[in-house]
């Protein structure tokens, strides 16, 4: 760990070299840049009734936050709003099944993983308009219409499940198969082993893949835009709403999905750390 | 008690029993394929007959009316010989090499800042949060926040003027290249983040304490371990970023102001045209770049073997 | 079915690929004993270990534990229980649940086997840990549940890979003493797998040493040392001079050899190259004049009566009787 280095005289100290000071001032304006024009989006969704989407600030009020729920508009958010935690949760839950056994089933090497494993990496790195558009072409010259939960939810997998399967293989590779061993050891038939020791432990890891799926899933909008139908879900709505109308109102939904997401990943990362720290905690021991 | 055993001149003795019932063991590599089943299916469905679909329907004809199968390289012919479409790929890549340049200079220093710097775990992982969390607000939603702030009335413009730097408001920060560029560092940059933090998180610190002992100043250290041992994040990085803004729509359109065009913007005006057979064809160009950039990846560095382990 | 050997292996291979790990090893250890597996790394002695447990495939051969054929059988139903390297508790349980765990397998219900686990908690004087997590332990400790875990089964057989490596060396003496005396009081066979000589020689009642995949040689400890059959294992038994005599190859015991005058008996001139203090005796390294190594063990008071130093010319004697001829080396 390079906690001191070396100084000018070549002797090791604990003090900081100078590079820990520019580094730390770099990361400084990086978090600025970060997070200022997010600070940008905040401050304007409390805009006031007669302002518009620059500033100045005509005062402050909360009818941009009430605009939201406003039926008739452009837009529709709250039932595109529903539809997105509807899709991201479904998206969520098989990404999770479907990476989870395919990471258990590349701890060995087996004939054709390869294929897989490139077929993953390049259903990731291909951009995502063209993704939706080959099913959108696809299911046209079946003759089917596109719709949330068929071609939509398998373009979003086609995002998802490569991230979920690349996770998995960094928490699988921390598992110690001394642990199956030792079940199988005490008795346990394989589902047994499955069900009470890798899945327990894998289980916080599991949870972060959940929660990136259903985060990518719900900000996703280049293979959704056109494998969608009819309904939008939320990114596509706001995206309806940048082109057509400017108003605020789309600020005060920028803080309200921002909030929305820190109380989500807040959450999970509560529930993952505290779970991690009981079972490797490198507490005092003694005798 | 004897207990004195032989080594090998042991008589096999003639009464032991062997076990009636044969024991099935179900090939290893059969479980594997039912693990990996459902995600295969998915992705060769979803994915892999799409594209080639698009290789099938960028050979064919169509007119104002409707697409004919056919076996034609007109598409080709016509998205090579036009000029807006070297325009566009030049420009793209323009971008891309830039913001990847970028990136890469941010994202090793902040990653390298977080992982040799930073000594307490708790503060690694709060900071590393940090740089992730406005990743999780959608993509659009942050690059739209750049226009209030880089505008004419925008919040950077009126911090520089009360700073007293300029007299007049920067026009030159909206709706232009600069724009566009601000915009996908800050959308990327975790992208060099994340994998760089990762390969130097796995570097064994005691190789750092050997180069010292050796004589290596830490600008040696760097150049000689450190750097060659975090080639995959940077490669993975590299690949992401690269493969993110060539594969943009939505940036480019809205923060240069309609001054640039992306690929695929390209494709979407033919596709709401309607115009497949071209629109597969740009497609088609897109992919075998893509794949051109995943090779050269590859070479550098073998991802398998770094990922799976 | 031959009631005096609780483990046998018969012509036992495994092979990964073309390469042989372990190359057609047999041996029958006696009930209730006290087997020690000793060997440099690479011999192959966890691989065996790891068939008699059944979380190794057997390549070819067989293996019997109390007469049944167990080789085609799953660990569960062998008999055998297996103390891990890494203990291999479970992290997201307790204590209390580790041990519970094969009987929870078993169906058995939740009041009784956490009555049976806190048993053989008590066992092993780990009662007041039963709640704990396994990373709220230290090393000894988690061995300790980690023992209770595989006892709870009523094993025939305990199978143990390198258990005392990775504790502080008084702890190790004092679960040396523990693990016989538990092996004692239990009544079954211990199969303990180090790569510690001292170890197996304090603990075993039947030392197998092996190299490169085969057995060279198995006995009581007492055997081995006073009567190594090649120089390979005297060398790794330690406290041996392997030297040249007039019928071949001769092990002489270190503390049977003195430095003094060349009399009646064999003896070996040379040049001391180390002295090194041990507390009850000393040990004198030389270098012979044939051109191999040799050491002497000398008491104390006898080294510091007439002292040498490195460098000093010096003689190596012991008596005849002392030396044990290998003659096919």
């Amino acid at each position: 760990m390079i906690v001191g280095g070396p100084s000018r005289a070549g002797a090791v100290t604990d003090k900081r070299p100078w590079t820990f000071y520019a580094l730390g001032t770099l990361f400084a304006a990086y978090m600025a840049f970060l997070y200022g024009p997010m600070l940008v989006i905040y401050l304007l969704s409390f805009q006031g009734e007669n302002g518009g989407v620059t500033f100045p600030m005509v005062g402050t009020s909360l009818t941009w936050f009430s605009d939201i729920v406003k039926p008739g508009q452009m837009a529709n958010i709250p039932v595109s709003f529903s539809r997105s935690i509807g899709l991201a949760s479904l998206v969520s839950v098989l990404t999770v099944v479907f990476s989870v056994a395919a990471g258990l089933g590349f701890r060995r090497r087996f004939p054709g993983s390869g294929i897989v494993f490139y077929l993953a990496v390049a259903s990731l790195v291909m951009p995502s308009l063209l993704v939706g558009f080959g099913i959108g072409l696809g299911f046209q010259f079946l003759g089917w219409e596109t719709s949330l939960f068929t071609s939509a939810l398998g373009a979003q997998l086609t995002w998802t499940l490569p991230f979920g399967l690349f996770a998995m293989f960094a928490v699988v590779n921390r598992f110690n198969r001394s642990w199956e061993e030792a079940a199988a050891d005490l008795g346990a038939s394989a589902f047994q082993r499955l069900r009470h020791v890798t899945l327990p432990i894998l289980l916080p890891g599991i949870l972060g893949v959940a929660m990136g799926a259903f985060t990518l899933s719900y900000d996703e909008y280049a293979r959704t835009t056109l494998t969608i139908g009819q309904h939008n879900t939320l990114p596509l709505e706001i995206y309806a709403l940048i082109s057509s109308a400017t108003s605020p109102t789309l600020f005060a939904i920028g803080t309200l999905t921002t909030g929305g997401s820190f109380v989500a990943i807040g959450v999970t990362l509560v529930l993952v750390v505290r779970m991690q720290r009981r079972r490797t905690a490198a507490s005092l021991k003694v005798g | 008690m004897s207990s004195t055993t032989s080594l090998g001149q042991l008589e096999v003795p003639v009464n032991r029993k062997r076990l009636a019932i044969p024991h099935f063991r179900f090939p290893t590599w059969a479980v594997s394929w039912l693990q990996v089943g459902p995600l295969m299916l998915i992705l060769s469905v979803l994915f892999a007959l799409p594209t080639i679909l698009f290789l099938v329907v960028s050979f064919f004809d169509y007119d104002r009316i409707g697409i004919y199968p056919a076996f034609i390289l007109d598409n080709y012919h016509d998205l090579l010989t036009t000029p807006s479409t070297w325009r566009v790929y030049l420009s793209s890549l323009k971008f891309a090499v830039i913001v990847w340049g970028i990136t890469l200079f941010l994202g090793f220093n902040i990653a390298y800042f977080l992982v040799f710097h930073i000594r307490s775990n708790m503060l690694r992982t709060v900071l590393f949060l940090a740089c992730a969390i406005p990743f999780w607000t959608s993509g659009i939603i942050r690059a739209i926040a750049w226009i209030p702030f880089l505008g004419r009335n925008g919040a950077f413009n009126q911090i520089l003027m009360a700073l007293g730097v300029t007299s007049r408001p920067l026009e030159f920060l909206l709706f232009s290249d600069f724009a566009v560029i601000v915009t996908y560092v800050h959308l990327f940059t975790l992208l060099m983040i994340g994998p760089i933090a990762n390969s130097l998180a796995k570097i064994d610190r005691s190789l750092i304490e050997a180069a010292l002992d050796a004589g290596a100043s830490r600008w040696a250290t760097m150049t000689n371990v450190i750097v060659p041992l975090s080639k995959t994040g940077i490669a993975l990085g590299s690949l992401l970023v690269f493969t993110q803004v060539m594969g943009d729509y939505f940036v480019v359109k809205t923060m240069s102001g309609g001054q640039s065009a992306s690929i695929v913007s390209m494709l979407s005006t033919e596709i709401t045209a309607m115009q497949y057979p071209p629109a597969s064809a740009n497609a088609m160009v897109l992919v075998v770049f893509v794949a051109i950039m995943v090779a050269c990846m590859m070479r550098v560095v073998d991802v398998r073997k770094e990922l799976v382990k | 079915m031959d009631n005096r050997f609780d483990v046998e292996l018969i012509a036992v291979s495994k092979r990964y690929g073309t390469a042989l790990a372990v190359d057609d090893i047999s041996l029958r250890i006696p009930a209730a004993s006290y087997c020690c597996l000793l060997g440099p790394s690479g011999c192959g002695k966890t691989t065996t270990l790891r068939m008699i447990a059944g979380h190794e495939a057997i390549s070819s051969g067989d293996i019997l534990i109390r007469g049944q054929n167990v080789s085609d059988l799953p660990p569960i139903t062998r008999g055998t229980a297996m103390m891990f390297q890494s203990y291999a508790l479970f992290p997201h349980l307790s204590c209390l649940d580790n041990v519970a765990f094969s009987l929870k397998m078993r169906g058995v219900g939740k009041a009784e086997r956490h009555a049976k686990a806190r048993e053989f908690l008590g066992l092993v004087q780990m009662t007041d840990f039963a709640q704990r997590l396994p990373a709220q332990l230290s090393g000894g400790q988690q061995q300790r549940v980690a023992l209770a875990r595989a006892l709870i089964m009523r094993p025939k057989v305990l199978l143990l890979d390198e258990p005392l490596s990775a504790l502080d060396p008084f702890l190790r003496i004092k679960v040396r003493e523990e693990l016989k005396r538990l092996q004692r009081e239990l009544g079954i066979t211990f199969i303990h797998v180090t790569h510690s000589q001292d170890e197996a020689m304090a603990m075993a009642d039947i030392m197998v040493v092996m190299q490169d995949g085969h057995i060279r040689q198995a006995g009581s400890p007492r055997e081995v040392f006073e009567r190594p059959v090649s120089p390979f294992i005297a060398r790794f038994i330690g406290s041996h001079n392997v030297l040249n005599g007039p019928d071949g190859t001769i092990a002489v015991r270190a503390d049977r050899c003195r430095l003094g005058t060349p009399g009646d008996g064999p003896f070996v001139t040379g040049r001391v190259t180390a002295v090194e203090y041990q507390g009850a005796m000393v040990r004198v390294a030389m270098a012979t004049d044939p051109g191999s190594e040799a050491a002497a063990l000398v008491p104390d008071h006898e080294f510091y009566a007439k002292p040498v130093a490195p460098g000093d010319p010096a003689t190596l004697i012991w008596a005849a009787r002392d030396a044990h001829i290998m003659p096919d080396y």
